[in-house]
């Protein structure tokens, strides 16, 4: 029991993370729809902006975090105004490919600034843990599940009740309704790519806490959430969280006990795994545990 | 002689002629000639990234005619290239099959696993069908990694199919006394085999089939109603794609690396890979044949070409000690998403519709309708 | 009918003029298309200092020899790929001081970026393979394994910059160092010495590929040497996230000593599980599973209590070694600002051992392609002033690598962070091991 209890910290350690990122996702599906596949190097951007201010410049962890989102988020402004803008409309093709372009170049200009070798985040966690009986929990695993609770818990108020939140639920359910409302599409998207941004921020300090653990690769953290995000639903907050902790308690639990009882699926199977229970779900519930399914008008 | 607009079109079997009009006609002769005297003329590194070009055209070519002209967005490309791989491998290697047969049994292999994969993957669309066919490449991987019989597990498996037309062997050419080189041999089977596979696509699409992926496209309500089975042409277009990467996977396998493994088709890898693929008809231009060739060209040559050159441009970083702003590659990486945005923001329809505005001014001249 | 028949005579006429065309040749067409292997049919120079003819041909004009580099200057492994072609260069750069090889022959790396991707790697090898004498660096099991069949094709030289036991017997590789095998049994042999290792639970996590067999094979076959039982042995795959199962697993036997073949990227996370689930063994690391910046991090202090790695040479700084007092000097006047590395190293000795071939190759008189790969043959046995261990040539079946290795105790305290306890020693079953691929 305790050894399943353990497996399943370490899957929800996993899915916090895995959300963080897939939060980012479906806020910039829901009110522009587009997938960005550019998502990935913003969880880097941030990471490495954490780095530079906490590490480099030798500020307070904290305030390096706040700042790195602040600066990821304008940088996902200006992505969307220099770019995205003049995309409106066009078919889902050229949107997801207009975001993988994107993501060639921030991979190569953080690896241009930062270099490659793997780096300290400078995080305040360390190795710190606590007990629970005989389970173990990190503490910076115990962040990512605070931060990812608070990301959620802020999200929530911040459609429900700012109107800027309103503004872009509107839109999301009818451009043309909210524009004729007075919404500005445009504060609408902007808006979004900036809360994807601090979001993947948040997201990246998560995955690069730990030792020498910040490093080119952790933007491919940002593909494995995909399944979280088709899973959840594309366009449903609440989905990317269930989601990405369904899809973190799988792999954990797959690792744990797949050599024991699926044996035949052959060994390794735990990076397959996710992809696998997407492709069920999809079966079942083409849009998704929690998706809107899209509406055919002739 | 009344000139009239090239665009004109007075009947429909004008319409469905492939080389209608003398101007099409002079085209395919400077191609068939670029085609014969090319490899008497350029050396073997640069023969080799043309024959890798051509690979890359073909597999192109399949993709335009599921994204292109149908509109469904595939990242699992590189998935059904390592099929053809490990198909070449083991029909043309292990059961030493020749060329005639494993090529088409690499794309009979493709065309079914796309068939199979088809009607799961198309229900969905648009923006769930790019990422559910990710999942292709992370459990292609995984069934490359296992498979070890035929695939050799982890450390991959030689390619050794032969490459040989009856007596005619394109590895090792030899005609009237002259022996040419791998490299040249294979730019005459490799261009050769792009020809076959743009005229098939082309037919494809001017005829019923590729008007009603058209018809899907661009308003698949629309064509449902007018009596296209959406379904059929859809599976059906998704197998003849992969049918195409099989093929573009066997001769890449067979003639270009002539070893496999699997990491080289999943994982972050095989999305690098297909998504070449899509950058290529970005760039070539969407929903032309030819624009995947031109698309092939720019994507998989042009790092080379900046690669070549990069002593000549003082900001590239080549090697040790070397200096300057930026290394080559990280350049190229660079270039290469600047690429798929600028298209997609500017010229949405690829080199093909800028070389057709082009031509066509000339053919209208003085005119400029 | 017209405009067909005047079709037909302009096509006549194009085609003419192809094979007009056509008959004029390539600057190399000819040259490509009748080559033999055995005849290089470049420029072929006498030169003054020698006596007798130097033939030259792709990639040596008489003066400059040209040694290809693909390495992954990007991508995931851009970071072990800077080093060591950093020590590659710097050795050259100390050897081009004076004269070069044989004193008269500047050396000149080309260098492509394979970005570790193997079909990036066979186009940039395409792309210079006939413009150089021998390869001096492949980085990476993959890239190397891409290039093996063109290398037989094409009958070159190249130094894989890996430790994989599969290269010990291609003809066409130029592999130095200890194989990752050697270590694997070495280490063993110090944990019987030293750990108490027949009293103790011997246990092993590696990868699940190629890599992870080569550390597995050495270790079972150490432990069958030494009369151990391997306990408990778990793997895990590329992109493994999770790896809580495996810390059980090895927490549940108990294990006092384990091994470990694993990346750095794969070796931090599962030594964080181990930390926080106070699981102390001492654990034994093949030499890829350290990264300087661990050095740094939180798992420091951990590391020096319980981890031990294996790797080959003496101590960064230790000037006592030949080899190493060498290499301190020339990174001194070339490259100032290197910092201690073990992958810089490597990249040093492996100029070394390309240096050792080409003179060979001088006084073989022959400086093609294949007079370089048959002077790998003729060259007797490569030595690095202790840098690494010595490594007898000759025919591919007859070659014989180093067996030794050294232990690195982890030291925040000291450069590089890694403190040698025993340097460059070997066990009667590493002597023993037989390379048969």
């Amino acid at each position: 029991m305790s050894q399943f209890l353990q497996y399943m910290v370490a899957g929800v350690a996993l899915g916090a993370k895995y959300a963080l990122v897939a939060l980012g996702f479906v806020i910039i599906f829901k009110a522009t729809g587009v997938i960005n596949f550019a998502q990935g190097g913003l969880v880097m951007l941030g990471a490495y902006l954490t780095y530079n201010f906490g590490v480099t410049w030798d500020l307070p962890f904290w305030v390096a975090v706040a700042m790195a989102m602040v600066v990821t988020a304008l940088v996902g402004v200006v992505i969307e105004r220099v770019i995205l803008r003049y995309m409106v409309g066009r078919p889902a093709f050229a949107l997801i490919m207009i975001t993988v372009g994107l993501l060639f170049i921030l991979q190569q200009v953080t690896v241009a600034i930062w270099g490659d070798d793997a780096l300290n985040l400078g995080d305040p966690w360390g190795l710190g843990t606590f007990r629970i009986g005989d389970i173990v929990i990190q503490e910076r695993d115990l962040w990512a599940v605070i931060l990812a609770a608070a990301a959620v818990a802020v999200f929530f108020v911040f459609f429900r009740y700012s109107s800027l939140g309103l503004a872009m639920r509107a839109t999301a359910i009818d451009q043309e309704a909210a524009l004729a409302q007075g919404m500005s599409a445009k504060r609408v998207h902007a808006a979004a790519w900036a809360i994807a941004g601090a979001t993947g921020a948040l997201a990246g300090v998560t995955i690069a806490a730990g030792s020498a653990s910040l490093d080119p690769s952790i933007q491919f953290i940002a593909l494995l959430a995909f399944p979280a995000i088709i899973l959840g639903g594309i366009d449903s907050p609440l989905g990317a969280v269930v989601g990405g902790l369904v899809i973190g308690i799988t792999q954990s639990l797959t690792n744990g006990y797949q050599a024991e009882y699926l044996a035949f699926l052959g060994s390794g199977f735990q990076s397959v795994m996710p992809f696998v229970v997407m492709v069920l779900v999809l079966l079942v519930r083409p849009y998704g545990l929690f998706g809107t399914p899209e509406v055919k008008r002739v | 002689m009344a000139r009239t607009s090239p665009y004109l079109v007075t009947d429909y079997r004008q319409e469905l002629k492939a080389f209608g009009t003398g101007w099409k006609r002079f085209g395919v002769l400077v191609a068939a000639v670029l085609w014969l005297i090319t490899p008497l003329q350029v050396g073997d590194a640069w023969l080799f990234i043309l024959n890798f070009i051509a690979v890359f055209a073909i597999g192109g070519i399949g993709l335009n005619l599921l994204t292109g002209f149908a509109g469904q967005v595939s990242l699992g490309h590189a998935f059904f290239l390592g099929v053809g791989a490990y198909a070449a491998a083991w029909f043309g290697g292990q059961q030493e099959l020749p060329l005639v047969l494993w090529l088409p049994i690499a794309g009979l292999v493709g065309a079914a696993i796309g068939a199979l994969v088809g009607p799961i993957a198309l229900r969905l669309s648009g923006h769930y069908l790019a990422i559910v066919t990710l999942a292709l490449l992370f459990i292609g991987e995984h069934i490359f990694l296992e498979w070890t019989s035929v695939t050799g597990g982890t450390r991959g498996v030689r390619v050794n199919a032969g490459l040989s037309i009856g007596p005619v062997d394109f590895t090792a050419l030899d005609v009237a006394g002259t022996t040419y080189s791998r490299e040249q041999g294979l730019f005459w089977l490799l261009w050769g085999l792009v020809a076959l596979a743009a005229v098939l696509a082309f037919n494809i699409v001017r005829t019923r089939p590729g008007r009603a992926l058209q018809a899907i496209r661009d308003r698949d309500t629309a064509a449902e109603v007018i009596g296209v089975n959406i379904t059929r042409y859809k599976v059906g277009v998704f197998a003849i794609s992969s049918a195409y990467a099989a093929i573009a996977g066997g001769l890449y396998g067979a003639a270009l690396l002539r070893s496999v493994r699997p990491e080289q088709f999943g994982d972050f890898n095989g999305i690098l890979l297909s998504i070449t693929f899509i950058a290529i008809i970005i760039v070539g231009g969407m929903g032309t044949t030819v624009g995947a060739i031109l698309g092939s060209f720019v994507v998989v040559g042009l790092p080379r070409v900046i690669e070549r050159f990069s002593g000549d441009l003082p900001f590239l970083i080549q090697g040790a000690g070397d200096s300057g702003l930026i290394r080559v590659s990280q350049f190229n990486n660079m270039l290469f998403g600047l690429l798929i945005i600028v298209f997609l923001l500017v010229e949405p329809m690829g080199i093909a519709a800028i070389w057709r505005r082009i031509t066509t001014y000339f053919k209208a001249w003085p005119f400029s309708y | 009918m017209r405009t067909r028949s005047r079709g037909r005579s302009f096509l006549a006429v194009l085609f003419a003029g192809a094979l007009v065309l056509g008959a004029c040749g390539r600057d190399d067409g000819d040259e490509t298309a009748t080559t033999e292997p055995d005849d290089p049919s470049g420029t072929t120079e006498t030169t003054d200092g020698e006596p007798g003819e130097l033939t030259a041909g792709p990639g040596f004009d008489g003066e400059t020899i040209r040694l290809g580099v693909i390495t992954p200057e990007t991508g995931i492994a851009a970071a072990i790929g800077g080093p060591l072609t950093a020590g590659n260069q710097v050795y050259w750069d100390s050897i081009n001081a004076e004269g070069g090889v044989a004193g008269e022959y500047e050396v000149e790396l080309v260098v492509r970026d394979s970005e570790y991707i193997p079909d990036t790697g066979v186009q940039q090898y395409n792309g210079i393979k006939d413009d150089v004498v021998m390869f001096q660096q492949v980085l990476g099991t993959p890239v190397t394994e891409a290039l093996v069949p063109l290398l037989e094709d094409d009958e070159i030289l190249a130094g894989p910059a890996s430790l994989d036991a599969f290269w010990v017997r291609d003809p066409y590789l130029m592999p130095i160092g200890a194989p990752y095998q050697i270590q694997a049994i070495n280490a063993l042999s110090y944990a019987v010495d030293n750990l108490d290792a027949e009293d103790a639970t011997l246990c092993s996590v590696t990868k699940d590929d190629d890599y992870g067999q080569t550390g597995l094979d050495g270790l079972e076959f150490g432990a069958d040497a030494f009369g151990l039982d391997i306990d408990v042995s778990v793997e895990f795959r590329q992109g493994d996230q999770v790896f809580s199962s495996q810390i059980e697993a090895l927490m549940g036997a108990d294990c006092d000593i384990v091994w470990i073949t694993a990346l750095p990227t794969e070796t931090i996370p599962i030594l964080t599980e181990a930390v926080t689930r106070d699981f102390a063994p001492t654990w034994l690391g093949q030499s890829p599973t350290w990264v300087n910046a661990l050095g740094g991090s939180d798992l420091a202090p951990y590391l020096e209590e319980n981890f031990l790695l294996l790797s080959e040479g003496p101590q960064w700084g230790d000037d006592s070694v030949e080899g190493m007092a060498q290499m301190l000097a020339d990174i001194e006047e070339y490259a100032p600002d290197q910092a201690p590395d073990i992958y810089f190293a490597f990249g040093y000795a492996q100029a070394w051992a390309a240096h050792q071939i080409l003179e060979e190759a001088v006084s073989r008189g022959d400086l093609s392609p294949t007079g370089v790969l048959e002077a790998s043959t003729t060259v007797g046995t490569l030595t690095f002033g202790g840098l690494l261990g010595d490594y007898v040539y000759g025919p591919a079946e007859d070659r014989d690598p180093p067996r030794e290795s050294s232990i690195f105790a982890i030291d925040t305290s000291v450069e590089g962070f890694l403190s040698a306890l025993e340097v460059n020693f070997t066990s009667e079953p590493a002597e023993d091991y037989e390379f048969d691929d």
